[in-house]
């Protein structure tokens, strides 16, 4: 992974299109700003895992597969 | 009473207080905002967290203490505003809001639940929204073991759960 220290108020580029600029750093975080082309999605990381990990426990078991599945649980 | 077509119940009625509104939906699925919770005494301590609008929607979800008895809560104020709560302080769990792990399965077992995105619901509005950590202390996919003392308990009714 590519580490670069910035301070508030200074930015990068990513390629030709992406800048991510740090507007503010506080004991509570850094707040950042993104200029980046309209087609590019922008996702907190956490969002695309928790959209990924529900689309997989969405798919659950069948209704005649359900009993079987809950074996884990039992002590 | 209404009913709903169910996944795997086939159809069942239940209380109105038993809905659930989730206002901005759940990632992934940001168009389904009506949920029943639906609990089975042969399924316990599984909750189901079955869609009003798609009979083939259901998540399978575990109250998070008995997962963890000592999860710790860290609800996001802009989450905690959106359920009605106060933005300061973190919720009582039990009292104030009713937290559920969705459950993922693999080969056929439930095999893991997301304690880094747990199901907040507001128990007194009956809104609720999976309040995602911002912090790393909890994984996405918690490997579930046996539950000790879990045992499927007589007489619950569908579609009440304490949690």
């Amino acid at each position: 992974m590519l580490v670069l220290r910035r301070r508030a108020g200074e930015s990068f580029l990513i390629g030709e299109e992406i800048e991510v600029e740090v507007l503010a750093v506080s004991q509570q975080g850094a707040k950042i700003g993104i200029r980046a082309p309209k087609e590019t999605v922008v996702l907190r990381k956490e969002l695309k895992v928790t959209q990924e990990q529900n689309a997989q426990a969405a798919s659950g078991p069948s209704a005649q597969d359900l009993e079987q599945a809950l074996r884990k649980l039992r002590p | 009473m209404p009913a709903v077509e169910t996944k795997y119940f086939g159809i069942v009625s239940y209380a109105e207080e038993s809905a659930v509104l989730f206002p901005q939906g759940l990632p992934a699925f940001e168009e389904e905002r009506g949920f029943v919770l639906i609990d089975s005494p042969e399924s316990a301590p599984l909750v189901f967290l079955q869609s009003l609008a798609r009979a083939g929607l259901c998540f399978l979800a575990i109250p998070i203490l008995l997962i963890d008895s000592s999860y710790q809560l860290a609800i996001a104020p802009e989450d905690l505003e959106d359920l009605g709560l106060n933005a300061g302080s973190q919720p009582v769990l039990g009292t104030d809001v009713s937290v559920l792990a969705l459950v993922s399965v693999r080969d056929g077992l439930l095999a893991s639940a997301n304690l880094m995105a747990p199901i907040v619901l507001n128990v007194r509005t009956r809104r609720g929204l999976q309040a995602i950590r911002r912090d790393s202390r909890y994984s996405h996919e918690h490997p579930l073991a046996p539950l000790a003392g879990v045992q499927a308990t007589e007489g619950t009714r569908p579609a009440e759960t304490a949690c």
